[in-house]
């Protein structure tokens, strides 16, 4: 890459490397040092400077967030103008179809809700903190994170689920006061409660680090079968119930007690732009509850 | 290369990951700027800069995305070291060699992290993902077009142009 042509200037190039090995080992051992002192305090928060960073990263990462929006929205604007006509007609059609459902569904949901309470179950569903933009999309060996664009000033704290209309995404793990660090449902470290809806078998859906899900613990007797939906179980103190996470892709027998079940996740993980901030779950208690009890 | 130089660097290419990581077509060439910018310090053959260079670009990668500050700061400034080392002592160039060596880079940040991640977080080995490997081929085909601008003779090339015009 680099072709020194005058023998002085490469003999004062090649005496370097020992000044640069000394350098190097000095930073490694720097970062064994940094990462020792942080691995045991590592947690489900993590740490104040990694938030004091995010914070300060806040306005820069919401900046070119922005322009990247703009860039992609104006060529994808572009780029509709011609489909635009026949782009019309069906959402006409489309829009009618849906007015039908909406009406049958308000209709049925009214049933629904006199027969069987659904007042009742209310503290379960979740209640939304807020919408945010995704920022940056990380996947490297098996971590599948994310930046988000809201953080503490709008009532996000780690801990806080994350979910789209189609499904369950993840928690947020550390927040600043803009932006706040998310991990993925589908990261090889990340695991929540699941239920199949059909059988009602309770198990534990972890992310395979590659884009796929795997559901353990689900006992060989099980019923389930390939296309069953799986959501949230509301089992392991962080996400609420009820919240779908994907479908059964294959079911086949593990070498022990339990089945091997992969899932397909329901959210769009590749395709995220927004994302919805639920209240973390279960709810934090008020201020006086503790010191009162 | 100057300080001030590696510092612009450093701060496009986090500009460049925060521009490309916010559109929605992020998975569609997913290249590792943090890395090209290090390469691009390591190839001027400076090993101190180059060390320095990898380890603030992981610092900053750590910072945004990592649960532990240091995994790809520690993989970065190994990286940024023997890159630099290739650099010097071995005579090569050319787009296809160095997005070849980038590539390979990218590959081995995944496994030191990854080891790192197993040892410190007891976090499942992951490696060999489809999106690794793409990200892998996208940072190394980047790093290589680059390559080839930075060692194309524009100056002889728009001369050729210019007397071609006037004959």
């Amino acid at each position: 890459m680099h072709n020194v042509k005058f023998p002085a200037a490469r003999a004062e190039i090649t005496s370097r490397p020992r000044r640069g090995g000394m350098l190097l080992a000095s930073v490694l051992v720097l970062c064994v040092l940094a990462l020792s002192a942080q691995a045991p305090a590592r947690g489900r928060r993590g740490s104040v400077l990694q938030s004091w960073i995010l914070t300060a990263a806040g306005p820069v990462a919401g900046a070119f967030g922005a322009i990247s929006r703009s860039v992609s929205g104006a060529s994808a604007s572009f780029a509709d103008n011609f489909t635009a006509r026949s782009d019309n007609e069906r959402l006409r059609r489309e829009l009618q179809r849906r007015d039908e459902e909406l009406f049958r569904l308000r209709a049925e949901v009214r049933q629904i809700r006199g027969e069987l309470g659904l007042h009742a179950s209310a503290p379960f569903l979740p209640a939304v903190v807020g919408s945010a933009p995704v920022l940056l999309l990380e996947r490297r060996a098996g971590l599948q994170s994310a930046l988000i664009g809201i953080g503490s000033s709008s009532g996000v704290s780690a801990g806080s689920p994350l979910a789209v209309p189609e499904g369950l995404i993840g928690r947020v793990v550390t927040a600043g006061r803009t932006l706040s660090r998310v991990q993925l449902l589908l990261d090889a470290s990340a695991a929540a409660g699941a239920r199949i809806v059909r059988t009602g078998d309770l198990g534990i859906v972890r992310g395979d680090g590659r884009g796929a899900l795997l559901l353990n613990h689900i006992p060989t007797t099980s019923r389930v079968r390939p296309g069953d939906l799986v959501e949230s179980a509301g089992i392991d103190g962080i996400y609420p119930r009820g919240i779908p996470i994907g479908r059964v892709d294959s079911v086949s027998r593990g070498g022990t007690l339990f089945l091997d079940v992969r899932v397909v996740p329901a959210a769009p993980f590749s395709r995220l732009t927004d994302v919805l901030v639920l209240a973390p779950f279960p709810a934090p208690e008020p201020e006086g509850a503790s010191a009162a009890r | 290369m100057k300080l001030g130089r590696i510092a612009l660097l450093l701060a496009g290419a986090t500009a460049l990951e925060f521009f490309f990581g916010g559109s929605k077509y992020r998975g569609v060439w997913p290249v590792d700027w943090l890395l090209v910018a290090t390469a691009i310090v390591a190839r001027s053959g400076g090993f101190g800069r180059a060390v320095l260079t990898g380890t603030a670009a992981g610092f900053i990668e750590d910072a945004l995305m990592e649960s532990l500050l240091g995994l790809n700061a520690f993989a970065k400034a190994g990286i940024g070291y023997v890159l630099a080392f290739v650099s010097v002592r071995v005579i090569f160039g050319g787009a296809l060699a160095v997005g070849g060596v980038i590539a390979l880079c990218s590959l081995v940040n995944d496994v030191i992290v990854a080891f790192l991640r197993s040892l410190l977080l007891a976090a499942p080995v992951v490696l060999g993902a489809p999106e690794a490997l793409w990200r892998a081929v996208a940072t190394g085909a980047t790093a290589g077009v680059l390559e080839a601008a930075w060692s194309f003779p524009w100056r002889e090339w728009r001369e050729r142009r210019r007397q071609g015009r006037l004959r």
